[in-house]
């Protein structure tokens, strides 16, 4: 007895020629019976009934495929995987702060976590011609990463060659910063959020030195960033700096987050 | 609203019956003696003037042309159900009770608008007829005209969704190795659709609301929020965008924590819109849920009574299990081409495609084909690590579509997402 996956096979080919070269087949007694009380003259319309029942009948008996082998798993890493706080916020930074980028990372692995699984093809992806950053994020990312690139060639580095120093992995890419401006990375916040807050409000800082001002707080101590952003937050809303000093208020405070939730 | 000295009614549900089941409801209290008697309120007064309005106006203009008596009037006062049954909105719609009001011949426009997709369908056997005659291997399938055409003319039968299936079919043509397989079984569900749609008063009330639906008869959104609704927790369970012509379409797929039902609410975006961002995935949200007519899952969310809750999962079966979910929801419409499923799998290669498998079988993963590096794959593969998890899928004729992977702490939306570039979708 022909079976319903045979029977589509035959209409399968029937339709390819069309119905003006040959007959619609014989359906099986199960699809005979749906469409036996159709009264149709022409043999499209009867063919066109037999395809919407044998269609009908074929989805409705969805069955699952054959049982399929297991993947080898990777190898196990022990570092814990880096908390969702800190996945939403590399993606917060990589859209509105990239240059937090390889701080985040650079902590990441410094502090033992390992890169959360879920933000691994994203980083991948991201990172497929730069040869540091690349590294890095493979040695964040552990055996889980090497197992992945082996499945999904799409996620293979641009230039898998390139070799990569023990010095250009561990350190952060300089950062142009004005002289006048250097000397506030060591000072304690209290202080250089006091000179940034004057001279954003007086206007002798404004939106022509943004790029400079971006990367002196992206490199500031640490432990000055939270009196930095309460301070820029005071900015008097009607100086001509208060734009401005929202924005790297908000750049001291995400950079103090990101730091805190990868701290140890 | 019920007038029971006069025999009238209206309500805001969307049914086509007349009367509909909740004025009857209303009338069987009344004649058991269980209405509360206290004073109508105000919409109810108004309605109740209007219509005793109308009845006065009609009487003197009766009177005017030197017609029958009032008890002769008083016989046929009684006005005709359908008309009545249509005035669902003429609460807030008028100002001034006393003149008689021109009512939109709603019945005629309605019938106008049967008649053209009843057009529309016919015009649509007719081709499918042509394409089975000629065969598939005609080259003029391959012509995009060939489709649009087609498309333009279900567009003013008012048959849009026959129109999208019928561009989302065109893009078939040729795609892949096995498309006559595809495109042939799409004939038939196409051919399904208009057969069952030039028969709608011969079906069963709900597959007859089915097919409407599926051949493109709108429903207003305040007609489906009139409606009774669903209230229950509701988990999101998976969420994905796809872009269809020039409109990015949200699908959240919820499943109810009580009732086990699925739900699909969609939101549209065009160029530099905003689809719906106010249910996030892995999240519960108690509220209710208006169902368009019919069984099919489309809904909307009414009121929401409290702030979503995380992390929730849906329950999970197994492979063979989640194959009987569909496979009972195909049975009442065969037509429908995205399901969701909740099922506990790990990834596997069969022969070059992945697929989801456990120990009862396998399920495709539908193919991102060329178009782009699949980013919910990735991310299925890196967060399972080849393991067991539990994720919600839909389902597609073709393979399956991995949307979100339960963990015990939190769930990760991998669902296919709009590009930001076209519109904002967080």
């Amino acid at each position: 007895m022909k079976s319903v996956d045979d029977h589509w096979q035959a209409l399968v080919t029937t339709a390819l020629l069309g119905t003006d070269r040959r007959e619609p087949p014989e359906a099986p007694q199960l699809i005979a019976d749906l469409v036996a009380d159709t009264a149709r003259t022409s043999a499209s319309e009867r063919m066109l009934a037999l395809v919407a029942a044998t269609t009908a009948v074929r989805r409705a008996g969805v069955v699952p495929g054959p049982l399929l082998d297991e993947l080898a798993i990777p190898d196990g890493d022990d570092r814990r995987p880096c908390v969702p706080a800190a996945v939403d916020r590399w993606h917060h930074i990589t859209v509105s702060w990239p240059v937090l980028e390889d701080e985040w990372m650079l902590t990441l692995v410094t502090a033992g976590w390992r890169i959360a699984p879920e933000l691994l093809p994203a980083m991948l992806v991201r990172h497929r011609s730069d040869p540091v950053r690349r590294t890095r994020v493979m040695v964040g990312a552990g055996s889980t990463g090497r197992w992945l690139v082996g499945h999904l060639p799409d996620l293979a580095a641009r230039h898998p060659n390139a070799t990569v120093t023990p010095e250009a992995l561990a350190e952060l890419p300089e950062l142009p910063i004005a002289p006048e401006l250097a000397q506030l990375v060591n000072w304690p916040g209290a202080e250089s959020g006091g000179v940034l807050a004057q001279s954003l409000e007086d206007g002798t800082l404004g939106h022509p030195h943004r790029a400079m001002l971006i990367n002196l707080l992206a490199r500031v101590r640490a432990d000055a960033l939270l009196d930095i952003a309460d301070i820029l937050d005071a900015v008097d809303s009607a100086s001509p700096g208060y734009g401005l000093a929202t924005v790297l208020g908000d750049l001291a405070t995400t950079r103090h987050r990101m730091l805190d939730e990868l701290s140890t | 609203m019920v007038d029971h000295q006069h025999v009238g009614f209206t309500c805001t549900c969307p049914s086509r019956k007349t009367p509909c089941k909740h004025a009857l409801a209303l009338l069987l209290l009344w004649v058991r003696d269980q209405v509360v008697d206290t004073p109508p309120p105000a919409h109810v007064s108004t309605w109740i003037d209007r219509r005793s309005a109308r009845r006065t106006t009609a009487s003197r203009s009766a009177d005017g042309d030197g017609a029958s008596s009032d008890t002769a009037s008083e016989s046929t006062a009684p006005e005709p159900a359908a008309s009545e049954t249509v005035e669902a909105g003429d609460a807030i719609g008028e100002s001034d009770p006393t003149q008689p009001v021109p009512q939109p011949d709603r019945n005629t426009a309605r019938n106008d608008r049967v008649e053209r997709m009843h057009g529309g369908l016919s015009e649509l056997d007719r081709w499918l007829d042509d394409r089975i005659r000629t065969g598939l291997a005609d080259p003029s399938l391959a012509r995009y005209a060939t489709w649009d055409d087609l498309a333009a003319r279900l567009v003013d039968a008012q048959a849009g969704s026959l129109a999208n299936r019928i561009r989302r079919l065109a893009g078939l043509v040729g795609a892949s190795p096995g498309w006559h397989d595809e495109v042939l079984a799409e004939l038939g569900l196409l051919h399904l659709l208009s057969q069952a749609g030039r028969h709608l008063g011969s079906l069963p009330g709900p597959l007859a609301d089915a097919v409407a639906t599926s051949v493109g008869w709108q429903v207003k959104q305040a007609d489906v929020l009139a409606g009774v609704p669903d209230t229950d927790h509701w988990i999101v369970a998976g969420r994905s965008d796809v872009r269809e012509d020039r409109i990015e379409v949200r699908r959240h797929w919820l499943r109810g924590t009580s009732s086990g039902r699925w739900a699909l609410c969609l939101s549209f975006a065009a160029y530099q819109q905003s689809l719906d961002a106010s249910l996030r995935v892995g999240t519960s949200v108690h509220a209710d849920i208006h169902r368009y007519p019919g069984p099919a899952l489309r809904s909307l969310v009414g009121a929401r009574y409290a702030l979503p809750v995380e992390p929730v999962s849906p329950p999970s079966h197994t492979i063979a299990e989640g194959c009987d979910e569909v496979g009972s929801m195909l049975v009442s419409e065969p037509w429908l081409d995205r399901l969701p499923v909740t099922i506990r799998a790990r990834l596997a290669r069969s022969g070059g495609v992945w697929a989801l498998a456990d120990a009862t079988g396998s399920l495709p993963v539908l193919d991102a084909g060329t178009r782009q590096f699949d980013a919910g794959l990735a991310m299925l593969l890196a967060v399972s690590e080849g393991r067991e998890v539990d994720l919600t899928v839909e389902w597609t004729p073709h393979g399956v579509v991995p949307l979100s992977i339960h963990l015990p702490d939190r769930t990760v939306d991998i669902g296919p997402r709009a590009n930001t570039s076209f519109v904002s979708a967080a």
